[in-house]
């Protein structure tokens, strides 16, 4: 059987060589040892020997051309075997020459136009390698593992619970607090965590980064934007939200404002179209319990206290954004208690800032864009209320009434509704119930 | 009849209910080696000052004397040789007992006790054991400067085929020194020259602790502590002024690094849901670091705080006695970290 | 007690090489045909190795010991099978020489669990229990301390253990450039001091890697000081001429087993090939090499057994067929052989996985530990660590 001599592999790391001088020619009788060729490798210039005593029967490699490690580049006859047999036969494995480009003898190198790799940008455990506080960029809500674990077997909402751990994480004794409280009370409680908590706890917003590349400039979120964007998206994605629109003729009441307002000019009271609505949400509450109420879980929680929470604007320069201030026991209140009290809240948001307790246990909340010219909108439940109502602008328009086309005020209000507690039956009603208070303000006095 | 400690609450052995002994740590050892060399004449101890001088330590006071200077040799200052003479001998079945006289010196011998002790059976497809003892003094405390005070734990756990066993009390020194004597493995004995003269109370009559096998020294609700070697104790200094703070804590002796009992850790920090670990080498890439990862991971559901870690500071030994008294793990870096991580600090 | 040796050392151009004809030692015929098998089948097997290595089928190091067959037979022969030996990286002439079948070194290099070491090893770490052979270092030196210590150990169970004199040598063989190591000085002191009986055979072929004797090692055209500096018996022997390395070994191991004594030997031999698989020898000339190639320890030893009758041109090459079948078998074997199973890469990190003993020494442990944590080396699975 003849012999074929293949390229040897005469460094670790060489994969391919390229034979740069045959020191045999077809024919030559060779022996153990003998040096057949002289290998260029991917290190240095190396002998390759062969290993049986024989006779050359063919070289099938030019001298300069890249083969790689394993492809028979030459034949060796045995004693007995015919040369040119031999010869003609040809390699059976391995197969004629791979050539590689010839030009690049550095098989092993890699070619140079790959592009490194971006570096990846070092981390903060790298940079602050030793140092074990890092207050930016924490989880959407803090709270250790085993806080975690114990609130989910005991069924309580970890999201109402406060955190007195650094940074606002919940830990074991707040949720075992939490679930004594539960005993005691035996219902999901509204906790003061419910409401809109300013803290520094970094929130994280659930998109992913932007990856556009418009020349822009970046606006760090305030603790507000961050605590909005968490409750709202955990409104939008958790509450089934739908939408109910009603019309209101708003003439007698804009009258009867007017009038009250001429008269409690001296009091210092000035009602607002707000107040007017405020006070009339909270009475529908009688006849619709479930505008009044919580989903939990496996039943609604009504309650027995209306608190309207009233959405305040903020100013641009105080960080923006939006604060709900909670208007208690709107349904014992007169008109002119509300009105006093929402001001006040209105003019506490954009000074020192609401309290926890100001900003707590709403059950229904309003939010009003009337005074910027928006007609109509649609707002975000507040959790965990069960419905909003979005009011626009009572604007003069043409109204059909009595078969007559007159110019009449009319405002549109939508309100967005928990459908796993409320049907759109139930709002149409309430709805209804506004109008009538509405439209009959003088209802609302008494 | 032998008796077996296994996983005892036992700070006071008596609670075993047998007689028991005052001794110092160093005579613990002793009594180790010598009932282990009476018992089989293929253990032999070597190392500088071992024999003649009775022990740079006094640890082998008396051996000389007792079992002759074929078995008790006096070495030259030759770490590198004569640990790599010590394997050679193990790989033929002798039992050597190597002393360092410091652990900081077995650095000169890390070829041979890191490349070879540990490597030998797997490289040889299990034909050659190394059924050998090094053992030495280990860690700071001692004004002894930077280059005389290392916890060589720190570097030595990382490597496969090595046993580190390291007490805390005389009792456990003794039965552990006598386990590591007849464990067919390559053994890193770990003792503190600031132990040496510790008194503690030891069993009588035969008895030996096996390795991987930690004992809960202190029960306790709030925290757990998990330490090993000389700082157990300062976790006990500690447990006694938190536990006055109403916080009461569990401290766990591990007792061997490798192998490393993590299940009466996991069990603890189950109950208590709170773990400090203290490990007097530095802390970058240490066993303290290694037992805080692994118990983040079993535990990851059971943790109320990350697990926190009281180690060495990560300097250079300081000579001055005030700056590495503030150096070491001590009982009040020990309380400060119990207390953040039971957030009452 | 130095023997004839040739002029200078093995790295610098020596123009004359002894060629006296040695009488043949007075042993039975059949044992110096095995001594010239075993020349001839190391030299095919280093020669199949090479051509397996750049075949890719040998991974890793590969250090082959052509041209110094002599040494590792002639030392092997001179001892007793209980004596034990040690030797660095180049130990496939060694392994062989010892007992160490061909098919367990080549499968051993093939990484097949049918190797010496079940493939856990490799080329530099051939070890053969049963025939003493205890490896097979990587760690250029490391073998020495090593090597004191078989030899304290055999001393010891001979003397203190079974009360009797010690009745064995140990051979512990490194390179020349080893003798730069720190731990082989240190191996020599503790030798010197504690009366062990351990031969430093440096198998001096003139080059460390590609750095010649010279340009790397003090004295080295006197190396024999190293050992005297230590109070060890010396002796330079020819490497190249195995009938000098059997006789000189003989009478140094004798001496050195009655005396319980250590000894430095200077072991003048020559590597044909590179230091290892990709070295292409620039730091040394062609004409160098040929001149020791023509002095072919194996030729001259054959030549001298024709001369003198013991073997006929014929028998020689029946030999030769058969050695070139018996290495031809070990590359089949090693080809066929299974790779190990992935569990064997936990198994033999340590004696016993913690927990359960079957030596002889520890049965007092508990039983059924169950709440064993660490290595279950044994079955392989990783436990909870």
């Amino acid at each position: 059987m003849p012999i074929e001599l293949t390229m040897p592999r005469l460094s670790d790391t060489m994969e391919a060589g390229t034979v740069i001088k045959w020191n045999v020619k077809e024919g030559d009788s060779v022996k153990s040892g003998a040096v057949v060729a002289d290998i260029e490798t991917d290190k240095a210039t190396m002998e390759m020997p062969c290993f049986d005593d024989g006779r050359i029967a063919a070289l099938l490699v030019e001298p300069g051309k890249q083969v790689k490690v394993g492809t028979t580049i030459a034949l060796l006859a045995l004693e007995g075997e015919d040369v040119a047999a031999v010869k003609a036969g040809g390699a059976k494995s391995g197969g004629a020459a791979a050539a590689a480009p010839a030009a690049k003898p550095a098989p092993a190198a890699k070619p140079a136009h790959v592009a490194a790799p971006a570096p990846t940008p070092v981390s903060q455990t790298e940079t602050r390698h030793g140092m074990e506080e890092f207050s930016e960029g924490g989880p959407r809500m803090r709270v250790s593992p085993v806080a975690r674990r114990m609130a989910e077997e005991h069924g309580v909402d970890i999201r109402n619970v406060a955190g007195t751990g650094p940074g606002g994480r919940i830990i074991k004794r707040d949720v075992e607090l939490a679930i004594e409280n539960k005993s005691a009370r035996s219902a999901a409680s509204i906790a003061p965590a419910q409401a809109l908590a300013v803290s520094t706890g970094g929130v994280q917003t659930p998109s992913a980064p932007l990856a556009l590349s418009l020349p822009g400039r970046d606006v760090a979120l305030s603790g507000m934007r961050q605590t909005i964007a968490r409750r709202l998206v955990e409104s939008k994605t958790t509450i089934p939200h739908y939408q109910v629109t009603m019309k209101f003729d708003m003439d007698r009441l804009i009258d009867l404002r007017q009038s009250y307002n001429e008269k409690l000019k001296a009091s210092g009271v000035k009602l607002s179209v707000n107040d007017f609505l405020v006070r009339a949400c909270a009475l529908a509450m009688a006849e619709h319990p479930y505008f009044n109420a919580s989903f939990a879980g496996d039943h609604v929680r009504i309650h027995e206290v209306v608190n309207i929470g009233v959405a305040i604007s903020l100013p641009e320069e105080k960080g923006g954004g939006l604060v709900v201030g909670v208007i208690k026991d709107a349904d014992h209140k007169s008109l002119r208690q509300i009105s006093l009290e929402a001001k006040a809240l209105a003019e506490k948001a954009r000074t020192k800032g609401l309290s926890v307790q100001d900003m707590s246990d709403a059950t229904f909340t309003i939010s009003n864009l009337g005074m910027f010219g928006v007609e109509h909108f649609t707002a975000i439940i507040n959790p965990p209320n069960s419905a909003i109502l979005a009011c626009g602008a009572a604007v003069q328009q043409p109204v059909v009434r009595d078969g007559a086309l007159v110019v009449g005020t009319q405002m549109q209000a939508t309100l967005s509704l928990d459908h796993r507690v409320i049907d759109g039956a139930m709002a149409a009603q309430y709805l209804a119930s506004l109008k009538e208070f509405i439209e009959e303000p003088e209802t609302l006095v008494v | 009849m032998t008796a077996v400690l296994s996983n005892p609450v036992f700070r006071e052995p008596s609670l075993l209910g047998g007689p028991v002994r005052e001794i110092e740590f160093r005579d613990a050892i002793r009594e180790a080696m010598s009932e282990e060399m009476r018992r089989d004449k293929r253990v032999f101890l070597l190392g500088e000052e071992v024999a003649q001088y009775d022990g740079a330590y006094k640890v082998s006071k008396g051996m000389l004397a007792e079992f002759g200077p074929r078995r008790i040799i006096d070495t030259p200052i030759s770490e590198s040789g004569f640990a790599g003479m010590a394997i050679g001998a193990a790989a033929m079945g002798l039992r050597p007992i190597v002393e360092f006289m410091s652990w900081s010196f077995s650095l000169v011998a890390a070829d041979p006790i890191l490349n070879n002790a540990p490597k030998m059976l797997y490289m040889s497809g299990g034909q050659l054991g190394c059924p050998i003892v090094f053992r030495g003094n280990d860690g700071a405390g001692g004004q002894l400067g930077s280059t005389h005070s290392w916890c060589v734990e720190g570097l030595y756990s990382n490597v496969p085929g090595v046993k580190i066993v390291i007490p805390s009390c005389p009792a456990d020194a003794k039965g552990l020194m006598k386990t590591a004597i007849r464990d067919d493995d390559p053994v890193f004995f770990l003792e503190s020259e600031r132990m040496l003269g510790s008194k503690g109370h030891v069993p009588e009559g035969e008895y030996l602790i096996p390795f991987g096998h930690a004992a809960v020294r202190r029960a306790g609700a709030h925290c757990t502590l998990a330490s090993w070697g000389r700082p157990v104790n300062f976790c006990l200094e500690a447990a006694e002024i938190l536990a006055k703070e109403g916080i009461d804590c569990e401290v766990i002796d591990l007792r061997t690094i490798r192998p490393l009992d993590l299940p009466t850790v996991v069990k603890s920090v189950k109950k208590t849901n709170c773990a400090v670990v203290v490990d007097q080498s530095w802390s970058f890439a240490s066993p303290g670091g290694e037992l805080a990862a692994l118990i983040h991971k079993h535990c990851f559901d059971d943790l109320d705080n990350f697990v926190h870690r009281v180690h060495s500071d990560d300097v250079p030994t300081p000579y001055s006695a005030k700056l590495e008294q503030e150096y070491l793990p001590n009982v009040r870096k020990i309380c400060e970290a119990v207390r953040s991580a039971t957030y009452r600090a | 007690m130095a023997t004839t040796t040739p002029s200078g050392s093995a790295g610098t151009p020596s123009s004359a090489l002894p060629a006296t004809p040695r009488k043949l030692p007075s042993l039975p015929p059949a044992t110096l045909i095995k001594w010239l098998r075993d020349m001839h089948l190391i030299r095919e097997f280093e020669v199949r190795c090479t051509q397996s290595y750049q075949d890719k089928k040998i991974g890793g190091f590969c250090h082959v010991y052509i041209g110094q067959e002599a040494v590792a037979v002639g030392c092997t022969q001179a001892v007793k099978p209980e004596d034990p030996i040690i030797t660095a990286y180049r130990d496939h002439g060694h392994a062989l020489a010892r007992g160490m079948t061909a098919r367990a070194c080549m499968a051993e290099m093939y990484g097949k669990v049918g190797g010496c070491a079940k493939g856990k090893g490799g080329s530099m770490h051939m070890f053969d229990r049963p025939n003493n052979l205890y490896g097979g270092h990587g760690i250029v030196g490391a073998q020495t301390p090593l090597g004191a210590g078989l030899a304290f150990a055999t001393k010891y169970e001979d003397e203190v253990i079974n009360g009797g004199k010690n009745s064995r040598v140990t051979l512990c063989f490194l390179g020349d450039g080893a003798v730069n190591q720190g731990a082989f000085y240190e191996a020599m002191n503790l030798a010197g001091l504690f009366d062990i009986p351990v031969i430093f055979i440096v198998e001096n072929n003139g080059y460390s890697m590609g750095t010649a004797i010279d340009r790397g090692t003090t004295m080295s055209h006197e190396l024999t000081i190293k050992g005297r500096a230590h109070g060890l018996k010396e002796a330079t022997i020819d490497g190249m001429d195995l009938l000098a390395v059997y006789h000189d070994m003989h009478e140094l191991a004798e001496w050195c087993r009655a005396n319980s004594r250590p000894a430095f030997v200077d072991m003048k031999c020559y590597r044909y090939k590179g230091h290892s698989m990709s070295d292409p020898r620039k730091y040394r000339t062609r004409e160098e090499e040929e001149r020791y190639e023509s002095n072919d320890a194996i030729a001259k030893f054959e030549k001298a057994l024709i001369d003198h009758g013991v073997v006929t041109e014929e028998s020689v090459k029946e030999m030769l067929k058969g050695v070139r079948e018996e290495v031809r078998d070990s590359i089949q074997f090693s080809s066929e052989s299974p790779e190990p199973p992935m569990s064997d890469l936990y198994t033999d990190v340590f004696v016993e996985p913690w927990g359960r003993y079957t030596g002889s020494s520890l049965p007092e442990f508990m039983g059924g530990a169950d709440n064993v944590c660490g290595f279950r080396a044994t079955d392989g699975k990783e436990g909870l660590v």
